[in-house]
């Protein structure tokens, strides 16, 4: 990459070599707002479905609304960050994969069980298999960050980087 | 039987996608959000809030979806995408405020494929 030449087109250019400072920025900032939007619409979609028309398709409407929660734990501990909440996130985004994996293939093999949509039928292609994709993005940034954690500080000497748990 | 005119929704799918391609390139040339994104999702904030007024008015006129609530929380959400983006762009320093954008700008495309969904008669 070279140089900008104008001064306008600096003013937009973002440093190259910047870290991001936590979770909930650069990459994150990203994966933060699909898993918000991810979580927002479960949930209203989970709340809509259970308040309406719940006997219609339960087994449908309680995984909504459990694929919800587990979006927004995932949403509240990326945006939180810190080592306790990035190990919670670890969890829900590995759930969060089982279930799009378990619930896409259930859905094929018993289609009966499902007279309604879940938000993991089909492996997620009602919303462009973006939740089958969305764990493995997430899963990916909280490895670059336990690496990250474990890596040697610059400062630090070289025994006193290992992280305490 | 009038419906909501078709010429809307299409525009912001349009200008949606577009919106969406211009950010992501931004993404790809590693620049910060710019005037530029800042006038696109304004264009289309307006877009969308045309669309609430027009699918306000045929509700107002006695028109009903199959499921009341459903429209009602998309006709809420709508007009805070490109708001939140627009936040979450400028906040941002780095070339993942225009990838935030470029998001809102598919999520308001499809939207107008859910809301057709919802109720036929806006049309795409």
């Amino acid at each position: 990459m070279s140089e900008p030449e104008t001064p306008s087109a600096s003013a937009t250019a973002a440093p190259e070599q910047e870290q991001p400072q936590s979770t909930r920025t650069g990459p994150g900032r990203l994966l933060v707002a699909v898993y918000a939007l991810f979580a927002l619409s479960a949930s209203a979609r989970a709340v809509v479905q259970i308040a309406t028309k719940f006997g219609h398709a339960p087994v449908a409407y309680l995984l909504s609304a459990f694929a919800a929660v587990v979006y927004v734990i995932a949403t509240v501990t990326l945006t939180a960050g810190s080592p306790a909440a990035r190990r919670i996130a670890v969890a829900s985004c590995s759930v969060e994969f089982a279930g799009v994996v378990a619930v896409g293939t259930w859905s094929r093999l018993a289609p009966a069980t499902f007279p309604d949509a879940t938000v993991w039928s089909g492996y997620g292609s009602g919303y462009g298999y973006v939740p089958l994709v969305l764990p493995v993005f997430g899963l990916l940034w909280l490895r670059y960050w336990a690496r990250r954690d474990r890596a040697p500080r610059p400062v630090a000497p070289a025994g006193a980087a290992g992280d305490s748990d | 039987m009038c419906s909501v005119n078709g010429a809307v929704p299409t525009t912001i799918i349009v200008a949606g996608l577009a919106l969406a391609a211009y950010a992501l390139l931004m993404t790809a040339l590693n620049r910060r959000m710019g005037l530029g994104l800042l006038v696109a999702l304004g264009v289309l904030e307006i877009l969308l809030l045309v669309l609430v007024g027009l699918v306000v008015a045929r509700l107002a006129g006695g028109g009903r979806p199959a499921s009341m609530p459903t429209l009602i929380g998309y006709l809420i959400a709508t007009p805070f995408i490109p708001l939140a983006a627009g936040f979450w762009g400028a906040i941002e320093r780095s070339r993942w405020g225009p990838a935030v954008i470029g998001v809102a700008g598919l999520v308001a495309a499809v939207l107008m494929v859910r809301l057709h969904e919802i109720w036929p008669v806006i049309h795409v």
